[in-house]
């Protein structure tokens, strides 16, 4: 039962990470990106092949930096791009992040996948004894994300962000340069998300193609959804537990015998998308919704829902 | 060995017709971008395989059930879904639909599982002709495609009903002072979409084998044919498909087949940077 809570714990952490950067690009700055699980996947690849070599933490940065440069890159060529052509293009990088881990057999070893990946702290994991340590660690990690991200959405950057999302003539027209800061900040979030994919390569110690389909996107989706668009104490908070709920289901099967896994799962991510347009129709808002700040206040006519 | 390539292409181009057709169709009508077109695709094919081997009835037989339940699919999530998020803009209906694409995907994964499936059709010896090599699904697939779109064409400049969804997809409110109801129209337009994707779901499962991701696997090809089109010009989305088609088919001769996929994806990344409004109409860039 332990062991069970300490996976669901894992997960849910990087479920969280996953939804903050989502709920930046999109909650934020109003930028799609049906590909999220593609970034992952980088970050996941990224620090899995070279942690061994150069230890996990520049590993893990390495892997952030470079999903930011292809993030940046894959903005710079689309962002400009209405939502809707926004959404394929990030759909199909995620397909072709896909295609290549799973065809480039001499750097990613195919459908195999790659075992052996060092956890950070690994001695000292060992020394304490079972997942303790990399509880602390992963809980850690999403609170410094979580404290770093907040600050941006306080701070100008975010502040500009907010207002592109918004209205991003009268952004462009108050002498904001809208092209640059939708890059920035779709360069960020793929940082964020390359890092929860550390994470996870960190926990399993084991990666392969199969971990990383699109139900990666659908869960951030979900979470950003019913966190409450633009708002990370309540992505953090709402997000969280649905995650541990859905999670949860997944040991059902120990107890349920009348449907297998493949219904189990089925019925999951069939919950989920449900789930999605449920929450869209019935509360928009989320459940803690974005926090009105000053300027806000005096502007109620504002729309919140676009 | 071009020559069977190109075929070849010709065919998945026209089986990519039909849905790309769709999705333009419902992005003209309805101004967002149907991200379960690849699920409703599957559950087309899903119908037709329950009817076809689980209930022996005729393959056309099967086909018709199949439109008519993945009519029935776009009409209940045009209701409960679609109808009730029109007001909150494009990126809250495209993200909706991607949540009635996991519900449609994982309600067959439910009931059917993950395993390959076939319909329970002759098999038959392919036709030779000048060297290339023809399939007797590809004959069914090329023909019933072709005169779907011959309907389809003639329902959309002929019928008043095509006539409608032209004026609805033109200017809703002007459509709706001439006394057009943009609500039928919509249900119209998602009862139509329903059918030709169930029937490209059949078609699809002639093509391959049946699984939960047959969809899913089309869905890059479909919407880079259609933007290829220019979204919302279904013309555009014929011919947008026949190109991805061809592209994706010839691109064997350059790159690894396991890359085809990839072939979609860079149409849609180059003609978005040099062509963003499509071939026919349609724009990209926000202001």
């Amino acid at each position: 039962m332990i062991a069970y809570l300490v996976t669901i714990a894992i997960l849910v952490c990087v479920a969280a990470l996953v939804g903050l950067a989502l709920n930046l690009q999109w909650g934020l700055a109003g930028l799609v990106n049906f590909g999220v699980v593609g970034f992952v996947a980088i970050g996941a690849y990224a620090t899995a092949l070279l942690a061994p070599y150069v230890g996990w933490l520049p590993a893990m940065l390495v892997a952030a930096a470079l999903s930011a440069i292809l993030s940046a890159g894959l903005a710079l060529l689309s962002i400009r791009l209405e939502e809707n052509y926004l959404a394929i293009v990030t759909i199909g990088f995620g397909e072709v992040v896909r295609l290549v881990i799973l065809n480039e057999d001499w750097l990613t070893h195919g459908a195999l996948g790659i075992a052996d990946i060092p956890r950070p702290f690994a001695t000292l994991g060992q020394a304490v004894g079972g997942d303790t340590v990399f509880i602390v660690f992963a809980l850690a990690l999403v609170a410094l994300v979580f404290c770093l991200l907040e600050a941006m959405a306080r701070s100008p950057f975010g502040r500009v962000l907010r207002a592109i999302r918004d209205d991003a003539t009268v952004t462009a027209a108050l002498g904001k340069n809208v092209f640059a800061l939708r890059v920035r900040a779709f360069a960020v979030g793929g940082a964020v998300m390359a890092i929860a994919g550390a994470l996870h390569a960190f926990y399993l110690t084991y990666i392969d193609p199969g971990q990383f389909t699109p139900i990666v996107t659908a869960y951030a989706f979900m979470a950003v959804i019913a966190g409450g668009r633009g708002s990370n104490v309540g992505l953090l908070i709402g997000a969280c537990s649905i995650m541990a709920l859905l999670e949860g289901t997944r040991f059902l099967k120990d107890f349920v015998t009348v449907i297998d896994g493949v219904q189990l799962s089925a019925l999951r991510l069939g919950l989920i998308g449900a789930g999605i347009v449920l929450l869209l129709i019935l509360r928009p808002q989320g459940i803690a919704s974005e926090p009105k700040r000053r300027a806000a206040d005096l502007l109620h006519d504002m729309g919140e829902d676009r | 060995m071009a020559a069977q390539l190109f075929f070849n292409g010709l065919v998945t181009g026209l089986l990519l017709a039909l849905p790309a057709l769709a999705l333009t169709l419902i992005f003209g009508v309805l101004k967002f971008a149907n991200f379960a077109v690849g699920a409703m695709l599957t559950l087309g094919a899903y119908a037709a395989w329950v009817a076809n081997v689980q209930f022996g009835a005729p393959l056309v037989g099967s086909a018709a059930i199949a439109a008519v339940t993945v009519a029935g699919a776009g009409l209940l999530a045009d209701q409960f879904a679609f109808e009730r998020l029109r007001q909150r803009g494009s990126i809250t209906l495209l993200v909706a639909s991607m949540g009635v694409s996991l519900v449609i995907e994982n309600v067959c994964r439910f009931f059917f599982g993950n395993a390959s499936r076939g319909f329970d059709v002759a098999l038959s010896r392919p036709i030779r002709w000048q060297g290339v090599r023809i399939n007797q699904e590809q004959i069914t697939i090329a023909i019933t495609v072709v005169v779907c779109l011959v309907l389809v064409d003639a329902l959309l400049r002929f019928t008043p009903l095509g006539r409608a969804m032209r004026a609805v997809a033109d200017n809703a409110a002007l459509a709706a002072v001439r006394g057009v109801e943009r609500r039928a129209i919509a249900r119209l337009t998602w009862a139509l979409v329903g059918a030709l994707l169930g029937l490209a779901g059949v078609l699809a499962g002639l093509d391959r084998s049946i699984d939960p991701l047959i969809g899913w696997n089309y869905q890059i090809a479909i919407f880079a044919a259609a933007i290829l089109g220019g979204l919302g010009s279904p013309i555009g989305a014929v011919l947008g498909a026949l190109t991805i088609g061809v592209a994706e088919e010839m691109s064997a001769l350059v790159i690894p087949t396991n890359y085809r996929q990839v072939v979609s994806f860079a149409v849609i990344l180059a003609l978005l940077l040099f062509r963003a409004n499509g071939l026919l109409g349609a724009k990209a860039a926000r202001k």
